[in-house]
């Protein structure tokens, strides 16, 4: 500080009856801004909502998928199973299928945990709170960090938590079956742990983007766009172009598509989401390898929390 | 101790800040004036590192605000708006605050007691009324019993009682040797609750004195006469330089009130010896921090309203 200014007559330290809090020796550390964070996490009911949706979702949509399996392997007729002799070469790999049901869920618990990520910072900005935790908290950088890591344990708690009540869920069905999750298998075992990992990416990316926007309808609006509407609008592209190169090209980079290839990867021949699509983006152009696939959308996301940083430091709060 | 060095912020073409400088000193209340967009909140956000100054420094006992290492131990900040999610309760908000600086539970139970929010410490904050928000606003203020406190428009929203409490609180803070910076709109209570004022219009400092010689230095001083012969004794007044403002017009001549402003009292006296007329009133009136207030202001105010009086006042006084 300066020594001599015009308005100030006196020093500022000596002479001045000066009060002293007794609080004045406990720092904000880092470990503490985690447990602000949590706190704050948890002490609201959107993240009760949103959460509980995502078991609810992967646990239910793992039930709803073995009962179709079950119906259609029992009404062989139906275009399933080994009997099923005709279009997709030999018949699809039913080796699989018991993990691509317990994983499945991710499709719709990317939705849910976007709207968590995107929330976590946006209803700061939203009700104003972002002032109090500021004032708190000062370093502004710390406290996007400190909210990452409280939503990256939360997402791979739930994640957990969701992947092993499908699991529990389908188990009983399947099992009838003869079709178990293999968890020698190590293709299954990445299906599993890249649902975590992806939507551990989701949350990133939903984090950067509502760090960005500050907005919750608009981040929300732009990180399901991103993960779910583009893929809708290129499946209709790639319809109406099968043969076009670059379109192949950019539908495979699109973060969603890019990163689930670390769940399906070459598991999904013949089980795509977009139906016959295969292993093939369009115009010839395969899908990204499961961990390249996943880089890009880890990029996406990383790049997001990068600019989400430079925001949080340079705007006014 | 906040010390401010040439401040500016500018939100694009508009400077709201203009390049001030001023010291709020510990041991009083400093009262912080000036009309809407004046640039006051600015001011306190720039203290609170919320915003950014586009040019000048700001320090709270000597570093700037992101640079203390106990930031709530140092600076308590009520601001304007509400910094309040409204899902959570009081008690879990004051909660997420201490935890950032290990603050004790007690401290919590301390601060809800101390603002009265004990009934409804437990209940979602969105439910509050402004004055529980306020009182909300105060506690988290007071979560880290801190050294200094800024005070935006703390009353608004209280009762009475509210209003009370908050002056004598604000007053015992600061006899505690803290500094207290604190705006109102309520000149009336700002005149019971500060030592000093700083007043700021258009952004620019325009007053930094302590109360009682603004009240006195910054104000016309005027005489409230009563006579029953007032068409007589106007313009002698007027002819020595005096200046009338004639009170409720609809009123007998002899029941009305003239507001003389730029004579003392023993003047006009003995304009109305010189003229032999009855004199029923002859009252030197205090000024007001409102009056001194309205007066340093009336040029530097950004939103006019339009004075539904204007007719009448403009016919008494000239």
């Amino acid at each position: 500080m300066s020594a001599a200014t015009p308005t100030a007559s006196r020093p500022a330290a000596a002479g001045d009856p000066h009060f002293v809090s007794p609080f004045a020796d406990e720092k904000v550390n880092f470990l503490r801004m985690l447990k602000a964070e949590w706190l704050k996490l948890w002490t609201l009911r959107s993240t009760w909502w949103t959460l509980t949706l995502t078991v609810v979702l992967m646990a239910g949509l793992a039930l709803l998928f073995s009962a179709v399996i079950q119906i259609m392997i029992n009404n062989p007729g139906g275009g399933f199973g080994p009997e099923n002799g005709d279009a997709v070469a030999a018949g699809p790999d039913l080796s699989s299928v018991a993990v691509l049901v317990v994983v499945i869920g991710y499709q719709l618990a990317q939705l849910t945990i976007a709207i968590l990520g995107v929330l976590v910072m946006s209803n700061e900005y939203g009700s104003g709170m972002i002032r109090a935790t500021f004032s708190a908290s000062p370093r502004r950088l710390r406290t996007l960090w400190a909210k990452l890591i409280v939503l990256t344990v939360t997402t791979v708690l739930v994640a957990v938590v969701g992947l092993a009540l499908a699991w529990a869920v389908s188990y009983p069905i399947l099992n009838n079956h003869g079709l178990t999750v293999d968890f020698g298998d190590a293709s299954q075992v990445r299906a599993i742990l890249g649902t975590v990992l992806y939507l551990i990416m989701v949350a990133w990316l939903a984090l950067g983007v509502g760090t960005i926007l500050r907005h919750t309808a608009g981040g929300i609006s732009a990180v399901i766009g991103a993960l779910m509407v583009l893929p809708m609008i290129f499946g209709l592209i790639v319809a109406v172009a099968p043969t076009v190169r670059w379109v192949g090209y950019i539908n495979r980079a699109l973060p969603s598509t890019a990163g689930e290839q670390l769940i399906l990867g070459d598991a999904m021949v013949g089980f795509g989401p977009a139906g016959g699509g295969g292993a093939m983006a369009s115009g010839g152009v395969a899908m990204l390898d499961p961990w390249v696939g996943f880089a890009v959308l880890a990029i996406y996301a990383v790049v997001a929390l990068v600019v989400g940083a430079f925001v949080i430091k340079r705007r006014d709060a | 101790m906040i010390e401010a060095h040439g401040l500016t912020k500018k939100y694009g073409e508009k400077t709201a800040v203009d390049d001030i400088s001023f010291t709020v000193r510990p041991g009083i209340v400093t009262g912080f004036l000036g009309p809407n967009g004046a640039g006051k909140s600015t001011t306190m956000r720039m203290i609170m590192g919320l915003d950014r100054p586009t040019a000048g420094t700001v320090t709270v006992n000597g570093r700037r605000y992101a640079q203390h290492a106990s930031p709530l131990s140092q600076v308590g900040a009520l601001l304007e708006a509400r910094a309040v999610h409204p899902g959570r309760s009081a008690y879990q908000h004051l909660k997420v605050l201490a935890a950032t600086h290990n603050i004790p539970a007690q401290r919590v139970h301390d601060v809800i007691g101390l603002t009265g929010l004990e009934s409804v410490a437990k209940k979602r904050v969105g439910g509050f009324s402004l004055g529980m928000g306020q009182r909300l606003g105060i506690a988290s203020a007071l979560l880290g019993d801190p050294s200094t406190l800024i005070l935006d428009e703390p009353v608004n929203g209280l009762d009475p009682e509210g209003v009370l409490w908050v002056r004598n609180l604000a007053r015992y803070l600061a006899s505690q040797g803290r500094t207290v910076f604190l705006s109102s709109h309520l000149m009336s209570e700002m005149a019971l609750t500060a030592d000093h004022v700083i007043v700021i219009g258009r952004g620019k400092i325009l007053a930094d004195s302590p109360m009682a010689a603004f009240v006195e230095s910054a104000s016309k001083r005027s005489v409230r006469v009563r006579t029953p012969r007032l068409s007589t004794l106007l313009p002698a007044v007027e002819a020595a330089g005096g200046v009338v403002r004639l009170s409720d017009d609809g009123a007998p001549e002899g029941d009305k009130v003239a507001t003389v402003t730029g004579l003392d009292s023993p003047a006009i006296g003995e304009i109305a010896l010189t003229n032999g007329i009855v004199l029923h009133e002859l009252t030197p009136v205090a000024s007001t921090l409102e009056e001194a207030y309205m007066e340093l202001t009336a040029d530097a105010v950004e939103y006019h309203a339009v004075d539904i009086h204007t007719p009448n006042t403009d016919g008494g006084q000239r």
